[in-house]
């Protein structure tokens, strides 16, 4: 069959099926358990509405618990079984974990992703948002920085395997590096500085998002409280971090924690660039060595890369809460 | 005004101001323009050392022709439609109701089950990696698009229903409550006052869909391993290692894989920024 017309069947029998889930799970609900008559009209129609979110919930909760809730708890059980899955172990998988230097190697990585990737990031859309803003082909600038964002993370780093390759001819920074009479080098190669390397690449590609949410912040800025300030004869710079960077924090930390929960996931980059060799090695890299091998050292990593987004997650729905008060 | 408009600024510095910024904006897309000027170039050219000069001839249909018609390309991308485009149809109609149901029913359990799909949105996915692999292999579906389809069309809702959600608490109640006097049917207020309603946030949210899905490549990985199923994102690494060292057709290879989601985004800016910026701050 025609892979079109497939696609197409694909789609029409989906959505097909979910309004007819909707409108018919909701025409029996109202005509037949609960029907608006009879003697228990007024009782039919409160129970009728009690049930009913739970009929437009059903699907999507049961696809998330099926591949989401089960998952997690899954994951944290196969940890504690051996490779084969068939011993219990307890912590040992954690144990070995420990006393895997290439696991500390990983870790400590991954504190740097953590500290550098958001905080550059931030900052530099901070800039950008502010220098274009005010251009009148500002909207271009922006276009052209927010573009990396739309490439996949592998898409992206095949391309800067062109910027970083350790032939000179090919690669630009080695380029440069001759032009300039230095002896060509592998940039990846280059110890504890190839983890920065690595994520610029990252950098690259996530300070158009930054940009584009602090610009939005940026714009609703009351111009009375920067009137006021420059009368008071605030110069430019106290102006921007003093007036309108205290105004938009609120936004710069969801950025933040945004690109912080982007970087504990991310195992592409390292994955595609290195393969995790010459110590650039990340948590969520370093668990897709056990990925066909060894399921309990896996998800043993998966766990702590989840215990590492917890605080963040905890932060947010905390945040979520208070803004519901 | 502040800060002074640019064009009040003193004239030199207006003049650097407007000469640095375009050669920064060459600088960042620097690794771009290289992988394309690589791509139109003929092989020969690179033995003969010519890199980043003016190349000897424009080979544009050579090259790109090699990666459409002589690799497997065209099915990896093929794949990576039939694997999108189904995913952001079913996880934006899913969600669609998911919002609707949270945002205008107050019931019991209504901001417990909300958190759990915030919880969800950011629940790293490798811990889902050995369960979700496990299942997919026992369901026979396996190196499937099918596979692939559903489990990112579960693993957005969360995503998807945070957006929606908060789309629709956003929206005048009286609308609903006009239409219940009225004795209008649930389905029927769904229907006909919500849903088109949400026509802005629809838009923006299948585009953002669209590129998360088209740019995953972790799934791919672990839930694919051929070319009958494996999308782009993963096409594009067993590509290149077929057609090592030869730079010319690694580099239009990657312009390929990159162009739809580029293409996507320069085509719906306007809702894919507001699909961020709803996103993020609500």
């Amino acid at each position: 069959m025609n892979p079109i017309v497939q696609g197409l069947i694909t789609i029409v029998i989906g959505v097909g099926g979910c309004i007819g889930y909707f409108y018919g799970a909701n025409f029996v609900l109202d005509r037949f358990i609960f029907p608006a008559k009879g003697k228990n009209a007024g009782q039919n129609i409160n129970r009728a509405n009690m049930v009913r979110p739970w009929l437009f919930l059903f699907p999507a909760m049961f696809a998330l618990g099926l591949y989401l809730v089960y998952p997690v708890f899954g994951s944290f059980f196969r940890s504690l079984y051996n490779r084969s899955g068939n011993d219990f172990i307890g912590i040992g998988n954690y144990v070995t974990l420990a006393g895997d230097e290439a696991f500390r190697t990983a870790f400590l990585n991954n504190v740097l992703w953590v500290l550098f990737v958001p905080a550059v990031t931030t900052f530099l859309g901070l800039v950008i948002a502010q220098l274009t803003d005010r251009l009148r082909w500002g909207n271009i600038a922006k276009s052209i920085i927010f573009m990396p964002m739309a490439i996949s993370f592998v898409g992206a780093s095949l391309i800067w395997k062109f910027v970083y390759a350790n032939d000179p001819d090919i690669g630009i920074i080695n380029a440069i590096r001759v032009g300039l009479g230095g002896e060509p080098l592998d940039p990846l190669q280059v110890p504890f500085w190839n983890n920065f390397f690595l994520m610029v690449i990252l950098i690259w590609i996530q300070t158009g998002f930054a940009m584009v949410i602090l610009s939005a912040a940026l714009r609703g800025v009351p111009e009375e409280t920067i009137e006021a300030a420059i009368i008071d004869g605030a110069n430019p710079f106290q102006v921007f971090f003093k007036i309108m960077v205290p105004q938009i924090m609120p936004t710069i930390v969801v950025v933040w924690t945004t690109i912080t929960l982007l970087v504990l996931k991310v195992f592409d980059i390292v994955y595609a660039m290195t393969g995790g060799n010459f110590g650039t090695e990340i948590l969520p890299s370093y668990m897709m060595n056990f990925m066909f091998r060894d399921d309990g050292i896996a998800t043993a990593v998966a766990f702590v890369i989840m215990i590492a987004v917890m605080p963040v997650l905890i932060w947010n729905i905390r945040q979520a809460r208070a803004e519901m008060r | 005004m502040f800060p002074t408009p640019i064009q009040k600024r003193p004239v030199a510095a207006q003049a650097l101001y407007q000469g640095l910024l375009p050669i920064a904006l060459i600088m960042w897309l620097l690794p771009l323009i290289a992988v394309a000027l690589f791509s139109i170039r003929p092989f020969s050219d690179f033995g003969a050392g010519n890199y980043w000069g003016w190349p000897s001839s424009f080979e544009m249909f050579h090259n790109y022709g090699q990666v459409f018609f002589n690799s497997d390309m065209p099915r990896y991308l093929w794949n990576s439609v039939l694997i999108t485009v189904p995913t952001v149809v079913g996880a934006v109609a899913l969600s669609c109701m998911t919002g609707f149901a949270l945002g205008i029913y107050r019931f019991r359990g209504n901001l417990l089950i909300f958190f759990m799909f915030i919880a969800g949105n950011f629940v790293p996915f490798q811990i889902l990696m050995v369960p979700v692999r496990d299942f997919t292999v026992s369901a026979g579906l396996y190196d499937t698009k099918l596979g692939l389809v559903l489990f990112h069309i579960a693993f957005q809702t969360g995503f998807c229903t945070l957006f929606m959600r908060n789309f629709i608490r956003a929206l005048p109640y009286e609308l609903i409550e006009a239409a219940r006097v009225e004795g209008v049917s649930e389905w029927r207020i769904f229907w006909y006052v919500v849903l088109p309603l949400m026509r802005p946030a629809t838009a923006a949210l299948s585009v953002l869909i669209f590129t998360f899905i088209w740019n995953d490549y972790f799934w791919a990985l672990v839930l694919t391993q051929g070319p009958n199923a494996q999308p782009v994102t993963a096409g594009i690494t067993s590509f290149n290692s077929q057609f090592v060292a030869q730079y010319h057709l690694m580099s239009a290879g990657s312009i390929v894989a990159a162009i739809p989601p580029v293409a996507m985004f320069f085509l719906m800016q306007r809702h894919f920024i507001a699909g961020l910026t709803l996103g993020a701050v609500k």
